[in-house]
């Protein structure tokens, strides 16, 4: 499976974690490429960031406060778990990640694999069965 | 199996996912079924309607044998065999 991520909203990262989880649960090779404003979140001391829920931003205390309610992990601990339980990639695209500040992997949570060129975003985006834009 | 027949079932491993939402209990149940036998009975809790459907499906793909679900008060026990 082949995402790629260009939301940096919450809830869409949450929602991402959801689907790679399925993913997971079935032994799918998952491979993620953080575009444009979702690298934001990937960015050493922004995962804990709740700023942003772009689409609906007058729903979100009553999402933060219903995530909290059923005990929902955030999206970076999905994404951790995914990658406990299968081979799961992550890459930042160069350009999304210097829009924040971001030019080397070092610059990036654990979690990050690596920098990727929008080719590579492509090549695999032809290869997978399955791919989502997000 | 009918319900009665699950009930009577001797289950070597029971997961109680009750206290997460979707995909908790499906995780849970990937993680609980590493740790048992070919041939071991496992019991998964939910209260996740959508897991009522998932973990059926997960246990076909992953060629364990899905036995039945059994209503419970306010949640539902799923029953599967390792193979």
């Amino acid at each position: 499976m082949v995402i790629g991520l260009s939301s940096g909203s919450v809830d869409k990262l949450v929602g991402t974690g959801v689907i790679m989880s399925g993913a997971a649960a079935d032994d799918m090779d998952v491979e993620v490429y953080v575009l444009l404003t979702a690298a934001r979140a990937f960015i050493k001391g922004n995962e804990d960031l709740t700023d942003s829920l772009v689409e609906y931003p007058h729903l979100k205390s009553e999402f933060f406060a219903n995530m909290e309610k059923l005990a929902v992990p955030t999206w970076l601990e999905f994404f951790e778990q995914a990658k406990e339980f299968t081979d799961v990639k992550i890459y930042i695209c160069s350009l999304a990640g210097k829009l924040w500040g971001g030019e080397k992997k070092e610059d990036f949570i654990d979690i990050v694999d690596g920098l990727c060129g929008i080719g590579q975003y492509i090549d695999a985006a032809k290869e997978a069965d399955i791919h989502i834009n997000i | 199996m009918n319900e009665q027949e699950l009930k009577a079932l001797e289950v070597n491993k029971s997961v109680d996912a009750r206290g997460t939402a979707c995909p908790g209990p499906l995780l849970e149940a990937k993680k609980a079924i590493g740790t048992i036998k070919s041939g071991d009975i496992m019991e998964v809790l939910s209260a996740d309607e959508g897991t009522r459907v998932d973990i059926p499906k997960w246990c076909t793909k992953q060629g364990h044998e899905y036995l039945g679900t059994v209503e419970e008060s306010g949640f539902f026990k799923i029953y599967m065999k390792k193979n």
